[in-house]
């Protein structure tokens, strides 16, 4: 799930005033402004900020070319706007944020683990030479403290925070790890999805068993926020995989393709039997039965390489969607209708909901 | 190898009257020629290097400021000239950083040079650039070389500041130590199990550049000691694989440019300007402004001259170097690579063992023959197994597979997804090289993106007979060499000269020999000796050839086995040392180089962090 549960919720802010970076808004056609209108005056209501991890930068975009517009992260507030963050950045993979401090956000990026203080203002890069390209970041939000890094060669995990890592990954062979997901109920029970499988550990990364063998590279791995029983995960040709026991056995899901790289997957927070899942050549595929079967859903987006996928927690029906080199679109009616939103030519390698303080 | 030895100063003051007329890139090419008196050789070298630096320092234009970009303002500089000019310059390109570690070095680099001559607000505003632009740490080892290096010195400038005050939050006395372990860990790594990025045509500037900053500005006496020995230790393995200054056989990197005209790339600028054997690339190869600027701080040893200047004869060189950090796809994370590199006079051929072994630019084998100009000369004869896939890119990359081999296309590297490409390594490829003979086979699988084989034949050659034996016979320079394709192939144009041989089967390969016109008497000499060596190619159901060379060797080479030679079983994971040969040699694990000429001996020893020349007892 890509909603990010605050460890001490309820805790009201004050919005802070505007960023210094950009600002960007898209065009829209009229019926999209006139959606956004209402949507606007329900922007009190929303509970979440809405982050994007984006390159936005294109396919020419490589180490030691010239920036032309920021890339890195992104926010919006209100679903309308967005506002760029920190420093531009064409390699952020994904994000967390302090389960006690929602301002305080976890990077995963080819830099490392970046901590970025100030609702996404101030970095500092918290890990040394030796833990870079980080691909996923959890915390574990039974042990605050904790903090647990998917690395391309094995996991790093903070004990304060994020202040200091080391590695801890006795067990787990063909180290790459693109997913963590840490298991809300029980802390240090953490799954880390890697090139060759699912691993388990019961005891804060101290050791970790293969749970599920892949064929290939697990590139997502979500636990359901109705029922801590059940996480879902997706992988690179080799589909999609249900659990209902915590993680421990895992089945194939009916109806995902294995022949095409699956991207991610999200949990509908309001209604249980509802996910969603994106990739590359799969558009996008909902399931309204728990994952039972799978409709198709990328009529209106312009590709079907979809990049990320996620589901709203404040607004009923509403999923974005981030195609390949395009604009993210949203639906308000759960993949049936698509329109654009933000950025244009935008590579989204991940959006993630943080709660309001 | 037969060379020339003149007194020269005549050159020398020739070269200094023409220095403002005409850059040596556009001039004549230079003669090979051995110098032997080191003062001389010396002078030559800063002769050269200040032409770099006048050259640069020359295309800013007065009252155009735009014309005085960062290179610009190195040279000046380099040539203490125009300080002021430089500080407002500086100023302004500050404000619009850009290029990751590739404006690192360079700002590095002015700042260094600067220390005395820029204005304050000049150097604030350097000092604030890194507060508020982040550079990449990117995802190559050149990269890391570069960041590392630029990092470590600038926080020699500011070794007490807070993290508050640079880009990555970190203090500089976090930032020194942590930059210095990389540099540590990478020279280990290097000196223990080879370099990554090995014999890098382009790439090569960017590992020597650093190391030269660091041996002439690393406060750390250590430091400054281990940059020199590192310059050593790359430029001797540069020197060892060159013909008449040209970067030969395998390569972890190169460029669809340089594979064919073997000369024209960065490599190239560091042979003219230590080896005086070659012209230099248009622009002094670009970076080699940054390399020229402080390069008066370096001397080369002259055993590494005399290795790429003086050879006595043929020599075959092997090194042992890795792979890449392998993320996927690999249980190793650095697997060996077996270079084998025979050259001559005349020629050379080189190899490593085939396989992925490093992502899109890896170039496997060649034949290089000398030319006495090598601008626009494509002087080489190789045939690749053309291949891309997203196997290859998520072992070397950390990135999600699918988009990786359309964004490579748009990232420098057309060719990457070409059916006509002759770039790149490949798994369906094994090669095994035995002095100047070579066997590439391919058992390529049914159902991959390319079912063939692709052979590059020169417009440069000058002569080319397909023989009713299967041979082709072709000769480039004075080299003669016999190329037999072990299937079918048709012939297809290519733009630019020459013609591609395509070989549309799946059990393929490739067998070269290579000899010199001055062993035979006549061109049908040569021919007549190969078309009697004994040969016996098998395709099905693996390609499997036995072959007695020129040189009286029996090769046998089965696809998915071990090579023998003359009956023994060639294991290279156990025979191939990190170096060996007559000028380099050192052991796996070793950290210590020994680099040999006639009685001259450089031991570089990373262990003790030292240096030992010594001339060998007659």
């Amino acid at each position: 799930m890509r909603i990010q549960t605050p460890f001490h919720p309820g805790v009201v802010v004050p919005w802070p005033i505007g960023g210094r970076l950009a600002r960007l808004r898209t065009s829209l056609p009229v019926w999209a402004v006139l959606g956004l209108a209402v949507l606007s005056g329900r922007a009190a209501e929303l509970k979440h900020d809405l982050y994007f991890c984006a390159n936005l930068s294109g396919q020419k975009q490589v180490m030691g070319s010239r920036v032309t517009v920021p890339s890195g992260l992104y926010r919006s507030s209100d679903r309308q706007n967005v506002e760029h963050l920190g420093f531009s950045h064409i390699r952020l993979f994904s994000m967390t944020h302090d389960v006690r401090d929602p301002d305080t956000l976890f990077l995963a990026t080819l830099d490392g683990v970046v901590r970025a203080k100030d609702r996404g203002r101030t970095w500092r890069i918290m890990t040394s030479w030796d833990m870079t390209e980080a691909k996923s970041i959890a915390f574990d939000p039974s042990a605050p403290e904790h903090v647990y890094a998917g690395l391309p060669d094995g996991i790093a995990v903070s004990h304060d925070r994020g202040q200091t890592w080391r590695r801890m990954q006795e067990g787990i062979r063909r180290a790459y790890t693109q997913a963590i997901a840490v298991d809300r109920t029980k802390a240090g029970r953490v799954l880390a999805g890697t090139e060759k499988g699912v691993y388990v550990t019961e005891n804060g990364a101290r050791t970790w068993t293969l749970v599920q063998p892949t064929a290939e590279t697990v590139t997502d791995l979500q636990q359901s926020p109705h029922d801590p029983r059940v996480f879902f995960m997706t992988t690179t040709k080799d589909g999609a995989f249900l659990s209902k026991n915590g993680g421990s056995k895992w089945e194939r899901v009916a109806g995902v393709p294995t022949e095409h790289t699956l991207h991610n997957v999200d949990f509908d927070p309001k209604n249980p039997n509802r996910l969603v899942v994106c990739g590359w050549g799969t558009g996008v595929l909902v399931s309204e039965d728990g994952g039972k079967t799978w409709i198709d859903r990328t009529a209106g987006l312009p590709k079907r390489e979809i990049w990320s996928v996620v589901v709203d927690p404040d607004l009923p029906d509403r999923i974005y969607a981030a195609p390949y080199l395009d604009a993210v679109h949203a639906s308000d009616d759960f993949g049936r209708t698509w329109r654009k939103l933000f950025f244009e030519q935008a590579i989204v390698f991940d959006m993630v909901f943080v709660p309001r303080k | 190898m037969n060379v020339v030895r003149i007194f020269l100063w005549p050159v020398v003051a020739l070269s200094a009257a023409s220095l403002w007329a005409q850059p040596s890139f556009t001039g004549p090419a230079p003669v090979p020629t051995v110098i032997n008196d080191a003062s001389l050789r010396r002078a030559a070298f800063l002769e050269r290097r200040d032409e770099v630096v006048n050259w640069r320092a020359l295309l800013a234009k007065p009252g155009e400021p735009a014309t005085v970009g960062l290179a610009e303002i190195a040279a000046k500089l380099a040539r203490r000239e125009d300080a002021a000019l430089c500080s407002e310059r500086l100023i302004e390109l500050m404000k619009t950083p850009s290029g990751d570690m590739f404006w690192m070095f360079p700002v590095t680099c002015i700042s260094y040079l600067g220390r005395d001559q820029l204005t304050p607000a000049a150097k604030t505003a350097v000092r604030e650039a890194w507060r508020t632009y982040m550079p990449l740490r990117g995802d190559t080892e050149n990269h890391w070389v570069m960041y590392y290096m630029s990092l470590y010195l600038m926080t020699q400038l500011y070794p007490d500041d807070p993290g508050e005050s640079w880009f990555n939050g970190k203090s500089s006395v976090e930032i020194s130590r942590e930059s210095r372990a990389w540099l540590l860990d990478w020279m280990r790594i290097t000196t223990t199990i080879g370099q990554g990025e090995y014999d890098a045509t382009h790439y090569i500037g960017e590992y020597v550049i650093s190391m030269l900053f660091l041996a002439t500005w690393a406060q750390e006496p250590e430091m400054r000691q281990r940059g020199q020995m590192m310059l050593d230790y790359i430029l001797g393995d540069f020197a060892v694989d060159t013909l008449n200054g040209i970067y030969i056989g395998a390569h972890a990197r190169t460029d669809d440019r340089q594979v064919l005209e073997k000369w024209n790339g960065l490599s190239s600028f560091f042979a003219w300007l230590f080896f005086g054997n070659c012209p230099p690339p248009a622009a002094y190869g670009g970076w080699g402004i940054y390399f020229a600027v402080v390069a008066q701080n370096y001397e080369l040893p002259e055993v590494i001259y005399r290795i790429a200047t003086d050879r006595d004869g043929p020599y075959t060189q092997f090194e042992r170097k890795r792979t890449r950090h392998r993320w996927r796809n690999s249980d190793l994370r650095n697997a060996p690579v077996f270079k084998t590199t025979h050259v001559t006079a005349d020629y050379a051929i080189g190899s490593d063992q085939g396989g992925l072994l490093q992502p899109i630019q890896q170039h496997s084998w060649d034949v290089t023959w000398a030319v006495p100009d090598p601008r626009g000369v494509h002087n080489t004869i190789f045939s690749v197994q053309p291949h891309y896939s997203t196997f290859e890119l998520m072992m070397y990359f950390t990135e999600m597979p699918d988009y990786m081999p359309s964004s490579v296309t748009f990232q420098g590297k057309p060719t990457y997804t070409s059916d006509a490409k002759f770039l790149g390594g490949s798994p369906y490829e094994q090669i095994f090289q035995q002095d100047d003979a070579l066997i590439s086979l391919s058992d390529i699988p049914a159902g991959v993106n390319f079912e063939q084989i692709n052979g590059f034949f020169s417009k440069d050659l000058t002569r080319l007979e397909e023989d009713d034996s299967g041979w082709i016979f072709v000769q480039g320079g004075r080299a003669y060499i016999a190329y037999r394709p072990l299937a079918p192939y048709e012939w297809r144009p290519l733009e630019g000269g020459g013609k591609r041989l395509y070989s549309p089967h799946r059990q393929n390969g490739t067998i070269i020999q290579v000899a010199s016109e001055s062993e035979f008497g006549s061109w049908d000499e040569f021919k007549t000796k190969i078309r009697v060596l004994p040969l016996q190619i098998t395709r099905e159901p693996k390609p499997r050839v036995a072959f007695t060379t020129l040189r009286g060797k029996r090769v046998e080479f089965a696809y998915d086995a071990e090579p023998r030679v003359d009956g023994r079983t060639i294991d290279r994971a156990k025979q191939w040392k990190l170096f060996e040969g007559p000028y380099l040699n050192a052991d796996v694990g070793s950290q210590r180089l020994t680099m040999t000429h006639g009685r001259l001996r450089r031991i570089l020893d990373f262990n003790t962090v030292t240096i030992t020349n010594s001339v060998l007892p007659k």
